[in-house]
């Protein structure tokens, strides 16, 4: 018995490890992680010098984590493991409240929070006395974490620190903390519901004299794994998405900076893609002019936004004849002012509290 | 490589115990050989060639020692001074070319030199083989292959245990592979595994997370301490069962290396069961030759400082370590002169005493500098203004509870016990066992693989040894 005991420990232990040696051998590389939303490190490239050097090696180790059979079964187990049996409260970061995937974002980066009124600072230096400059700070879901369990931002240090800086400024400020709440944003993803944005464009409107907007269409598009859902390693239902249009938003002709970019507002190819959130404005754009037809007021907006943005800015078209979006986490101003020039145009600064801790990703 | 590696579990070690199972007997050393050096040049690739120098040097000065008993002496102190300065010019030359600069207001520049990892285990490997020959406790190696693969053999090269030639001399020549002893090896090298990737590195997450907190507290210095003790003593158990699992597994039986540390009732009940190749090294090779405790008490207390001065710098080339040895040369001291003999009557006293003073040696250990260090004790003491607890130290507090629960029962012998008491029930249970045990060795690797493929944190602790 005890005999028999070990040639099964021994054989199965053999056994695993040949097993997935051989299905690692076999298995065909893949170059994405579609859960992780990310490439995956290829075999390296061995040469003399990348093996003395030790690169070889270190991209090895990434290559065999990497591209190991059924990755994501073994993150699941992970992930249940670090939850379920050692109680914690996260995984990699990411933890689980109500349904919703939360990512912490700690702690508050006070030199990102000056650095980022700086920078905006900076880009409103080129404005024109015409111009009349607003701004909003959208706060990430985790300020709706209705618990003090998980860590969070100091998000008064953050709102208090950009309002009394842009106050003395001049620009106008528009709160939006009271106009959402939890439920308006992605369980599975970091960004808000476009369909429920009414109050956010209601307040807009309020603060910056627009008009009233009309009705929408709401086009469901389907299951969506938002940024979050393969980073929590689990099997959570995903969102649905869903965008909002109408006559004027289908009559606005778009153009991108990158001129291989398509020219509507809504990309519903994207819905298919890695992220489909990329079906509000085509995802990540340096520049983009959105121009409506049906207003010939010649009333103009700049928006400069991070990807909150994207899903907002259709639902501001109609008060307006151009709308110029800008993205400044991947164009410089000195670039952007070679296609723009700054008269009167309302501008309205549009980040979330994500962007401010983390402000090293907007160009100067 | 680290056994906890991917590459180890999935690429190497199938592949080598494929061939090493498949070769006659009279190959397995020249497998064990190639291999290991394949092991030792994957992550580095020259020192090879130290490693394979060091292997030559000694074997010839074994063979020189017997051949010529008379000059024994001199190629014995040539050796060493082989062995020692190699280990000093790799590890120790850019340690006192900055004190050096400190104290003589110098400029030199540092050398910068890449220590060959595994260099202070294997140095002192070939350093007892040559003494022992000397002394003719052993008799030297006449076969290079047989001692080189002692000197490199894969399995303790990089971490230890410090594997002395006499221990696997005749395994060398000869061993018996059974299926019992495959199994209690591997086995015994889950457990291992388990120990690194599933609490060692996670207290080390803790750690990291506590270290770079925006707020610190008094209860997150403590518990950095805590966890950190809980790290290293994981980390580096989890290496020994590794090694000493993998030696089963080739058929070696090398020496335990630790025996449950924190459950040590004095100081010097810890150093008999923490890193215990180590502590015999010293023992009977620097502090017996020095006289021992058979000397003047002046002479005693030197060869406890120089014995304990030599252990911490051998952990690393920093004043810190060297604080740490001596650290524990004082409270050694104390023991045996001052209160000793009272500690014995002091029921669990006895264990909370070790275990503050374990914690505090650690504190010291972990830190980058005496500045540090210093800091650190006197956060743990609520000297440096910090607030008692907050919500940072509270998260992670619960978040890493039960590691920490689990941690500190992993331990102790309780789990050993439970299963020594299971197996007394020769029917029931040892069926039990023999069930549990084959289920359990397959549900950790599972676990491990998991653990290794989601996890950026894998940390290797003995690049300064």
């Amino acid at each position: 018995m005890k005999n028999s005991k070990d040639k099964i420990l021994t054989l199965s232990f053999i056994g695993f490890l040949c097993t997935f040696f051989v299905i690692n051998l076999c298995v065909k590389d893949q170059d994405v992680s579609v859960s992780e939303r990310r490439k995956l490190q290829q075999f390296p490239n061995v040469t003399l010098s990348t093996i003395t050097d030790g690169s070889a090696k270190d991209e090895f180790e990434d290559y065999t984590v990497d591209q190991f059979a059924f990755r994501d079964f073994f993150r699941r187990i992970k992930a249940n493991i670090n939850y379920k049996v050692f109680g914690m409260l996260d995984n990699n970061g990411v933890f689980i409240k109500d349904d919703y995937i939360f990512k912490t974002d700690y702690p508050t980066k006070t030199k990102s929070v000056l650095d980022f009124t700086k920078k905006i600072q900076s880009y409103a230096s080129s404005f024109s006395e015409n111009n009349h400059v607003y701004y909003a700070i959208i706060p990430d879901k985790n300020y709706y974490l209705n618990t003090d369990l998980f860590l969070n931002l100091d998000y008064d240090y953050m709102y208090d620190t950009v309002t009394s800086s842009f106050d003395k400024a001049g620009y106008d400020y528009i709160e939006l903390r009271d106009v959402l709440k939890l439920e308006d944003y992605y369980k599975t993803d970091t960004h808000w519901k476009q369909e429920n944005l009414a109050g956010v464009v209601d307040r807009i409107g309020s603060v910056m004299n627009l008009g009233a907007s009309s009705d929408y269409q709401a086009v469901e598009g389907g299951d969506f794994y938002g940024v979050y859902y393969g980073q929590a390693a689990l099997n959570l239902k995903p969102d649905k998405i869903t965008y909002l249009t109408n006559e004027i938003i289908n009559d606005a002709t778009v153009s991108y900076l990158e001129d291989t970019k398509q020219n509507q507002v809504y990309i519903p190819e994207n819905l298919t893609s890695l992220d489909s959130y990329n079906v509000y404005l085509d995802g990540p754009s340096s520049l983009i002019t959105i121009t409506n037809p049906h207003n010939t007021s010649g009333k103009e907006l700049i928006v400069y936004r991070d990807s909150f943005g994207s899903s907002l800015t259709p639902l501001l078209i109609e008060s307006y004849s151009k709308i110029t979006v800008l993205d400044t986490r991947y164009i410089t101003s000195s670039i952007y002012q070679n296609y723009l020039e700054f008269t009167n145009q309302d501008v309205l600064f549009l980040y979330s509290t994500m962007t401010l801790n983390n402000s090293d990703i907007l160009k100067n | 490589m680290l056994f906890s590696s991917i590459t180890f579990l999935f690429y190497f070690l199938p592949i080598l115990l494929i061939v090493y199972f498949i070769v006659p007997s009279k190959f397995k050393n020249l497998v064990l050989l190639v291999f290991s050096l394949i092991f030792y040049a994957y992550g580095e690739p020259i020192y090879v060639l130290i490693l394979l120098l060091s292997c030559l040097v000694n074997f010839v000065a074994g063979l020189l020692i017997e051949k010529f008993p008379s000059k024994g002496k001199l190629i014995l102190v040539l050796t060493i001074v082989y062995n020692v300065g190699q280990l000093v010019y790799f590890k120790y030359t850019d340690f006192f070319i900055a004190n050096l600069n400190n104290i003589f207001n110098l400029s030199v520049p540092l050398l910068r030199i890449v220590m060959p990892i595994g260099i202070s285990f294997f140095t002192f490997q070939t350093l007892s083989y040559v003494i022992d020959v000397y002394r003719k406790d052993v008799e030297a190696s006449h076969n290079f292959l047989n001692f080189a693969t002692y000197v490199s053999l894969f399995p303790q090269l990089v971490a230890g245990p410090i594997v002395r030639y006499k221990t696997v001399e005749e395994e060398l020549k000869k061993r018996e592979i059974t299926w019992s002893g495959v199994a209690k090896g591997l086995f015994r090298f889950a457990i291992g595994l388990g120990k690194k990737v599933l609490i060692a590195n996670l207290a080390g997450e803790l750690v990291t997370n506590l270290t770079g907190l925006a707020n610190g507290s008094v209860v997150a210095s403590i518990l950095t301490a805590v966890a950190f003790t809980l790290q290293i003593y994981f980390d580096f158990s989890g290496y020994s069962d590794m090694a000493i699992g993998l030696g089963m597994v080739f058929g070696f039986h090398f020496l335990e290396n630790f025996n449950y540390p924190f459950t040590a009732t004095s100081i010097t009940d810890f150093w008999r069961r923490w890193h215990m190749s180590l502590s015999s090294f010293f023992r009977d090779y620097v502090y017996i030759p020095l006289g021992g405790s058979r000397v003047s008490w002046i002479k005693w207390l030197r060869n406890i400082l120089i014995v304990w001065f030599l252990t911490g710098f051998w952990h690393g080339a920093a004043w810190n370590f060297i604080v740490w040895g001596l650290f524990f040369a004082v409270l050694l001291i104390l023991e045996k002169k001052v209160y000793g003999k009272y500690l014995d009557k002091c029921g669990v006293f006895r264990y909370i005493y070790t275990i503050f003073f374990v914690v505090i040696s650690f504190v010291i250990f972990q830190a980058n500098s005496l500045g540090d260090a210093f800091y650190n004790l006197k956060s743990i003491f609520g000297f440096n203004g910090l607030p008692f607890i907050n919500q940072e130290t509270i998260y992670y507090l619960r978040s890493y509870g039960v590691l920490l629960i689990v941690a500190i029962i992993g331990s102790t012998p309780l789990l050993k016990n439970l299963v020594n008491k299971i197996k007394e029930h020769k029917g029931t249970g040892l069926k039990v066992m023999n069930i549990v045990q084959p289920a359990l060795c397959l549900v950790l690797l599972v676990v491990v693989t998991a653990y290794l493929i989601d996890s950026s944190f894998n940390p290797f602790l003995y690049f300064r040894f």
